[in-house]
């Protein structure tokens, strides 16, 4: 049974909360989207769980870390697999790109583009390629998608990578945004630098 | 239902794969230990998903990402909360230990003397407290001697197995956190952790 009340609380910025708002938007589920102000987050810092912000606010009970969120409301809304099996595989997607992000700035300043990811890259190719659903992981969209199409978005909006030569995760990019649920939001969503 | 065959492939070390080890034995699960010495590791690498370790394979099929081996063992056999909101609470706690062990890999990869003491010391004198003061602030609103429910889970053992690599470097001390103290000594009663420990491997890290 869905949460009364959720408030998903974090800085005026898509960043580690937008996976989550992607998933919410997807399941058609409302909630609060609370957006800090720079002067508003140091007198909220010391009422989060880790002094860190995207945080999940159910049933006034706050929780944080943005995967350990993005997760509780794909599985909460039925888009992390229809089994254990299913779920690794998701996992396994998504802690590749999270891996992906977390190799910072080194790779973001990396002057020649063919040299920037293609170790990640080719594996999130290779994964979609073993599924050949056109989903990484099921027939049906999941978190691993969500979260390889905001990666791919942030990483070609602000002009880190391209995404020539990986056709299959063109197309999931595609996939994605073409969801009826997502194409709404993110027709609507303001944008944003980060 | 438990899948039939599980191996696990990892170094010669407890490293990034004991807690999927503290899983199997806390579960009582039968699986196939296998460590690679570095040699075998550079023939094998091929074989793995990402190219690294650990990777599991069950039922022939093989997996990487620790904390998706780790999260799939967790729910297989009983360590991820009784809800979703309890798996929430569960991941939380593991993501928190993952981050914290992210800031000491830092310490740990740097090659130049100088840095690496810098950044020790900042690990030590910044991150354990912040880490550490986390661990005992979950702990402490739980109230039942485990982070999430009356049982143990996989929180409980990424952080339990994580401090005790510090300590064994001598990295940290857990004294002056008591429901830190008390969650170590939960998990090492643990019937089948218990005799797990007592006899697994002695290896360095």
């Amino acid at each position: 049974m869905a949460p009364k009340s959720m408030r998903l609380i974090y800085f005026d910025a898509r960043g580690k909360a937008e996976i989550s708002r992607l998933v919410l938007a997807a399941a058609g589920q409302t909630y609060e989207d609370v957006r800090l102000t720079k002067e508003q987050w140091p007198a909220e810092k010391p009422n989060t769980p880790f002094l860190q912000l995207p945080v999940l606010e159910i049933d006034g009970k706050r929780y944080g870390q943005s995967i350990a969120i993005a997760t509780y409301l794909a599985r909460e809304f039925g888009f992390c697999g229809k089994s254990n099996i299913e779920e690794l595989q998701i996992n396994q997607a998504i802690q590749l790109a999270v891996d992906l992000m977390n190799t910072g700035s080194k790779a973001f300043y990396e002057s020649d583009p063919a040299k920037k990811f293609p170790k990640y890259f080719q594996f999130f190719e290779k994964l979609l390629k073993e599924s050949g659903t056109g989903f990484v992981v099921g027939n049906s969209l999941t978190l691993a998608d969500i979260v390889f199409y905001d990666l791919v978005f942030n990483y070609i909006s602000r002009k880190v990578a391209s995404i020539e030569g990986y056709p299959l995760l063109q197309a999931l990019s595609k996939t994605v945004e073409s969801n009826e649920k997502i194409k709404a939001y993110l027709a609507a969503r303001k944008p944003t630098e980060f | 239902m438990a899948p039939k065959p599980i191996k696990l492939f990892y170094f010669d070390a407890r490293g990034r794969a004991e807690v999927c080890r503290l899983l199997l034995a806390a579960a009582g699960q039968k699986y196939e230990d296998i460590r690679y010495t570095q040699e075998q590791w550079e023939t094998e690498k091929d074989n793995t998903p990402f190219k690294q370790l650990p990777v599991i394979e069950i039922d022939g099929k093989r997996f990487g990402q620790t904390i998706a081996i780790i999260t799939y063992l967790a729910t297989e056999f009983g360590f991820r909360g009784k809800t979703n909101l309890e798996a929430l609470a569960i991941d939380q706690a593991v993501q928190l230990t993952y981050d914290f062990l992210n800031c000491f890999v830092k310490v740990w990869v740097e090659k130049d003397e100088t840095k690496k003491a810098e950044y020790m010391k900042h690990f030590k004198e910044v991150e354990v407290p912040k880490y550490l003061g986390f661990y005992e602030k979950l702990l402490k609103e739980s109230g039942t001697g485990y982070f999430v429910g009356n049982s143990l889970s996989v929180a409980d053992l990424s952080c339990y197995d994580f401090l005790y690599g510090l300590k064994s470097m001598g990295v940290l001390s857990t004294d002056e956190y008591p429901n830190i103290q008390n969650l170590q000594k939960k998990v090492e009663s643990n019937e089948k952790i218990k005799a797990y420990l007592a006899t697994r491997k002695q290896t360095p890290t």
